[in-house]
């Protein structure tokens, strides 16, 4: 690989790396602005990734498998928002079941089905569409890093528009924003908060589970714990930025590059390998201290 | 309303004991009764928030199911709670459209219709607000509005008002009574909640007395008095009166010097260099409109906001830096105006409410021990007759006894400053009668004692040197003596007396105290 083309390849990567942190997110918004800490997130996407490339497999149709693949994680987030809401259990706890819940079911199931506790290849997958067009990659720099990704990808960025407009312009949003703010005004308007909650919970799934099919359908095999601690990355990315869609996609993009650096960095850079991988959760945990330090100054001179 | 009846199983109290309630249309229908009489929870039932276990409501000639806010604001029936409700971080717009938005297309929201409905409301009824406005930038008086207006929005013919004028300034108050009247005028019907008689002596037309959870009178208010309706109240003659014995000063205890605060962005400091001192045994009373520094003031005693210059000494120890804990710890008792979310935990329950400030008293070998806690809270309830079992969620107490709580826990601190702000907001007489005489009781002692109130009566019968705060600075010390009243007090707070600016009412002022 000579220098001058490395930046673009490893910015391609960023791009698709940062695709199921990106709909993790997303969906995570939902449950933050209704008042929630969902840390579920991790969970909901290992069994979306699990389902997903299982039905694939199976049926041999990619939209069958992305499509029950979310609904697994869709009914998962939907017995996680069951006994948090209406039989009030504390929801992190319960989402700390979730996590422990999904690992042990994909783990369970896989070794049930296919007799194998590692990874589990499928010779036949069909592989995600990539979108590859000559006109638009010719665009300069641009066009090489934007284009040729899988669709999944694309349609990540349409969650954020989507996300967007719900969040802002729709009454859905605004009564979800205000369940997260003040449950006790909404009640008085005669609207049921934990509905509301219930459907940011879905939400969750639903984003989720997309998620977790980018990880498993791009890579064409299960591999277990394939989401690697991307969903609590996810949770960081609600915070760091600010709770806003753009504003995750911006953190997206952060740990999108830190995680592709990491992988170009090794075996060019001569620095042990573990620190390598650990790159992107020093960017983490610095872009944390940063975001609460930003903080911290501009609430100086305000109240404390 | 007929035969009304609940039962909290939580707290086993029965808050509504076979209740009617006739409430004719187009007059305005005081309920008056004791903190915990059961006022907010009969409303509640009116207005879906709460089910029944028995009884039935009629309304307009037809029995009615409610069984949420929903029905309620379908038949026309609005709701004002004691406690606001509203999102701050909505705009007023968005808080009043909410549950019932304005649509453009499917789902998503008209909002231009929402600004120009809800200016129209705003508007018509003379109401100060901008719809464009964060209602956490809004004055307690101005989200009032909001919540009036939210009712006015869905088109409510019954408006139930639960202590409006608890947390106003009189000339709040003033204005919420013209609108009430405006509104009687064009046929609505309104229940207002107080628990200052002389409201319900100049609006109501009719008045339900409540107590321990029964009805136990209704009249027409032109046929009572303030004194019967008080006997009725409580069961005896209270009268409202402190007997404020001639103070006895000691040496300084709190101390500000030349405290400034100013927020980035805005042209005047929000506190103008504010010096004073509270002696020991001595009341200071500190009045204002408000937006004029009162909280500020409460902020930047309690350790919750910071001054941009300036020193402040508790016992002589330049406590300018301290946050609120360290700030106990040097001696300061607190009784913070925002009970809700400074004074209390609403989900914790009222044993934890009552130790959180002294809960190392509490430790042994790094354990709490229970059994003290317990004894503890029990000897507050009683003491200050608080409506509360220990182990139940301060939440689920009536807005009085919230407020009771924190004042025990504050006062069995003894310490010897305490700062109060807005103590008896929401208090019914015999308990805001006995929070003065505890507050002067801590003056004999030889506590300084800091009052911030906009309530006049309270600061004119209790305190011994009044500071009144205009635009962020103190426009007025004056001693409380025979001779000053409420009107130049009043004067003062309008900005019509300003002695800050003529050095020697200032020199004089302190000489005389010096
Ligand atoms: N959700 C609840 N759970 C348990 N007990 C409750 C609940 N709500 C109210 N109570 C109890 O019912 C009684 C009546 O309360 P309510 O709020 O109706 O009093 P109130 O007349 O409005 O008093 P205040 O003047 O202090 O506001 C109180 O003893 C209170 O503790
Ligand atoms: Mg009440």
């Amino acid at each position: 690989m000579s220098n001058t083309s490395f930046p673009i390849p490893m910015l391609h990567s960023t791009i698709r790396i940062m695709a199921p942190f990106l709909l993790a997110a997303i969906g995570g918004l939902f449950t933050e602005l209704a008042g929630m800490l969902n840390i579920a997130l991790e969970g909901l996407m290992l069994i979306g990734a699990f389902f997903s490339v299982i039905f694939a497999a199976a049926t041999g149709s990619l939209f069958l498998g992305i499509a029950l693949g979310i609904v697994a994680s869709v009914l998962a987030a939907y017995i996680f928002g069951f006994i948090s809401l209406h039989l009030r259990a504390n929801i992190f706890i319960t989402g700390l079941a979730t996590n422990v819940f999904a690992e042990g079911l994909t783990m369970v199931l896989a070794f049930q089905i296919f007799g194998n506790k590692g990874v589990i290849r499928f010779a036949n997958l069909p592989r995600l569409p990539v979108l590859s067009n000559p006109s638009l990659q010719r665009i300069p720099v641009l066009g090489d890093i934007l284009v040729g990704h899988n669709i999944l990808v694309y349609v990540s960025w349409l969650m954020v528009v989507l996300a967007s407009i719900v969040i802002y312009k729709t009454a859905f949003g605004l009564r979800v924003r205000g369940t997260g703010s003040n449950p006790g005004a909404v009640e008085a308007t005669g609207l049921s908060p934990r509905r509301y909650r219930m459907y940011a919970i879905l939400i969750s799934g639903f984003t989720c589970g997309l998620a977790g099919a980018i990880l498993s359908l791009q890579l064409g095999a299960y591999v277990p714990g394939v989401t690697a601690g991307r969903g609590w990355i996810a949770l960081v990315a609600i915070y760091l930025g600010n709770k806003t869609p753009l504003g995750i996609l911006i953190a997206c993009i952060v740990f999108g590059f830190a995680e592709s650096l990491s992988n170009y960095a090794q075996g060019v850079i001569d620095v042990p390998a573990d620190f390598i991988l650990a790159f992107p959760y020093i960017i983490t945990v610095v872009a944390m201290i940063a975001y609460s330090m930003i903080r911290h100054y501009r609430l100086r001179g305000s109240e404390r | 309303m007929e035969g009304i009846t609940k039962f909290f199983a939580a707290s086993g109290v029965l808050a509504n004991d076979a209740v009617d309630l006739v409430v004719e249309e187009g007059e305005i229908h005081a309920v008056i009764g004791e903190n915990g009489a059961g006022k907010s929870t009969l409303m509640k039932l009116l207005y879906g928030l709460e089910h029944a276990d028995a009884g039935e409501i009629t309304f307009r000639g037809e029995k009615v199911a409610i069984k949420d806010p929903f029905v309620a604001n379908r038949l026309g029936i609005g709701m004002v709670h004691q406690h606001f409700k509203l999102v701050s971080d909505f705009t007023v717009a968005e808080n009043v459209v909410l549950g019932s938005e304005p649509r453009a297309r499917g789902p998503f929201i008209d909002r231009r219709s929402a600004v120009r409905d809800v200016s129209k409301v705003i508007e018509e009824h003379g109401f100060s607000v901008d719809a464009k406005r964060k209602v956490q930038d809004l004055t307690v008086g101005q989200m009032q509005q909001v919540e009036i207006v939210k009712m006015l929005y869905r088109n409510a013919e019954l408006l139930i008002l639960d202590e409006p004028t608890s947390v106003l300034t009189e000339q709040e108050i003033e204005s919420l009574f013209n609108t009430l009247k405006n509104l009687l005028g064009r046929g609505k019907t309104i229940i207002l909640i107080t628990h200052k008689l002389e409201e319900v002596m100049q609006m109501s037309d009719r008045v339900t007395v409540m107590r321990d959870g029964k009805v136990v009178a209704v009249r027409d208010t032109k046929d009572v008095d303030k004194r019967e309706l008080s006997r009725l109240m409580v069961g005896r003659d209270i009268l409202l009166e402190v007997d404020r014995k001639p103070p006895t000063y000691g040496d300084p205890v709190l101390e500000l010097k030349d405290v400034t605060i100013r927020c980035r962005g805005q042209g005047r400091p929000l506190l103008d260099r504010i010096s004073f001192q509270v002696r020991s045994g001595e009341l200071v009373g500190i009045a204002g409109v408000g937006g004029n520094g009162l909280a500020e003031i409460e902020d930047v005693i309690g350790g919750l906001r910071r001054a941009t210059s300036g020193r402040i000494f508790l016992h002589g120890e330049d406590v300018t830096a301290l946050g609120p804990e360290p700030l106990r710890e040097v001696g300061l008792a607190y009784v913070p105006a925002d009970r809700l979310r400074r004074g209390a935990s609403l989900p914790t329950t009222v044993r934890e409410n009552c130790i959180v400030t002294k809960h190392h008293d509490f430790l042994r070998t790094g354990i709490l021990q229970k059994r003290g806690i317990r004894a503890f809270t029990e000897r507050l309830i009683e003491h200050f007759s608080i409506d509360a079992v220990e182990g139940m969620p301060a939440g689920n107490l009536s807005g009085g006894n919230i407020q009771k709580m924190i004042l025990a826990r504050e006062l069995a601190a003894e310490t010897d400053f305490i700062l109060f702000s807005e103590p008896t907001w929401g208090l019914d007489i015999a308990s805001s009668q006995f929070v003065y005489e505890k507050m002067l009781e801590l003056r004999q002692r030889g506590a300084g004692v800091l009052l911030i109130s906009s309530n006049l009566d309270e600061i004119l019968g209790l305190a011994d040197t009044v500071l009144i705060m205009y635009r962020g600075r103190i426009v007025g010390r004056l001693e409380n003596t025979e001779s000053l009243s409420k009107e130049i007090i009043g004067e003062y707070m309008l900005g019509l007396r300003d002695d800050s600016q003529s050095p020697s009412a200032v020199a004089s002022a302190e000489g005389s105290r010096g």
